[in-house]
């Protein structure tokens, strides 16, 4: 999901940024103290998840957790993965800190819209909500490889290619997100329900 | 509202399920190269340049795209693939020798994934110019293991031209004997993800928003 540096177009790259700065700024909006936390503790998630390679297939793949992020956060993710995203690139290199703006966007992006999407469902409760959280953490990820096609639609390569390779290359991940989802949201409900009472009270 | 969300989500499973099949099939006919940072090195053997590239932490890149610029003028040189082992070798241009240009080495991964190399001029010059200015083909060089008798005995001339033929071949061997170590020194230059990196990190994050709650406390 990590874009490289030097790929993307200066116009791409500052897209990128100026809509992560407003997806900042509306979540800095929303952060109350309470909330600092749980922040703190998702965006540890992402900062390690990138690193936890499934051993599925030929290549090893990573976990995103964006849906995860979503659910737990909601506009606050744009924080915690801009914070995560700047620290890998960093100390990792991964990505990097010219694309930082639209990596950030890619991954968070989806998390909000999730967040929208499955809200009224996980509201719920019962079978609904378990559902939801499970297509929250998959639809995360299939939303994430939509944008970095979308991304890669300015250096010429086809948009439903990529995308098609992105989202397929993901299938594994979208699906143990999936479950990752809807298990931590179950565990959280039974043993931690405070945590989710300021969103899906 | 319920019924078409469900319903949306039923042909989600569906979709999610067609996709899983269709990665198992194309798992096994391809291989979506994707990990992380892409790695690339190259290092040079008489005239021709071998690059290898891989994923972190030890994937080769197939079929990805090649590029090689002048790292100062930033213009094409050439364009290669790399193989099923991530390889790709090219003949050192004449522009380059020519020009004693750095060489800036490019590997395109699908999804936006990208690496590079600096090969710098001094790194490839070394082993060319034997093999560019005498005009001579390898197979006039002599076996090394004779070489020494005649050049007591022989001419000024002689030992000239047998000294050439003993250079060009120790070069060669010299360079085979240096590749992996050149390859194993370039590999260990890489800086890859330690588990201190992890734990720095997360302390990064602890302290950030740390200092965030601080403040935050402070203002209500």
């Amino acid at each position: 999901m990590h874009i490289s540096e030097g790929v993307l177009s200066p116009a791409v790259l500052a897209g990128g940024a100026a809509l992560t700065v407003v997806g900042t700024a509306i979540g800095l909006k929303k952060l109350d103290y309470e909330a600092i936390p749980r922040v703190a503790i998702l965006s540890a998630a992402f900062f390690v998840a990138s690193l936890i390679h499934v051993p599925v297939g030929p290549v090893g793949l990573h976990l995103v957790l964006n849906g995860l992020m979503g659910l737990l956060l909601g506009w606050l993710a744009f924080p915690a993965i801009l914070i995560a995203l700047f620290l890998q690139a960093l100390l990792f290199q991964f990505g990097g800190l010219t694309v930082l703006g639209v990596n950030t966007f890619t991954m968070a992006a989806p998390a909000v819209i999730c967040f929208y999407a499955y809200r009224g469902l996980l509201r719920r409760g019962g079978s609904f909500a378990s559902v939801a959280a499970f297509a929250c953490g998959a639809s995360a990820i299939v939303l994430s490889a939509v944008l970095v096609a979308v991304a890669l639609l300015t250096t010429g390569q086809a948009f439903l290619e990529v995308a098609e390779l992105v989202a397929l290359a993901h299938v594994p991940v979208i699906i143990i997100e999936g479950i990752i989802t809807l298990f931590v949201f179950v565990f959280l409900k039974k043993v931690r329900p405070e945590m989710l009472e300021g969103i899906y009270a | 509202m319920p019924e078409q969300f469900s319903s949306w989500k039923r042909n989600l499973l569906a979709l999610l399920m067609q996709g899983a099949l269709l990665s198992l099939v194309l798992g096994a006919l391809t291989t979506p190269a994707l990990a992380h940072r892409v790695l690339v090195f190259a290092y040079a053997e008489g005239d021709t340049i071998h690059t290898e590239s891989k994923f972190i932490p030890d994937t080769p890149v197939r079929q990805g795209k090649v590029m090689v610029l002048d790292a100062k003028s930033g213009q094409e040189l050439l364009t290669g693939q790399t193989d099923d082992k991530g390889k790709f070798s090219f003949k050192i241009p004449a522009a380059a020798l020519a020009e004693k240009m750095d060489l800036k080495i490019v590997v395109e991964a699908a999804m936006g994934h990208r690496g590079e190399w600096l090969l710098k001029a001094a790194s490839y010059l070394s082993g060319a110019p034997t093999a560019a200015a005498p005009a001579h083909s390898p197979a006039a060089v002599p076996a090394p293991a004779v070489a020494p008798t005649p050049v007591a005995a022989s001419g000024v001339k002689a030992a000239n031209v047998d000294q050439q033929a003993l250079e060009a071949a120790l070069n060669k061997t010299l360079e085979r004997h240096l590749a992996p170590i050149k390859e194993m020194l370039t590999d260990l230059t890489i800086h890859r993800t330690s588990l201190t990196d992890v734990i720095g990190g997360l302390g990064w994050i602890m302290g950030l928003f740390g200092l965030w709650a601080y403040f935050a406390s402070k203002r209500s």
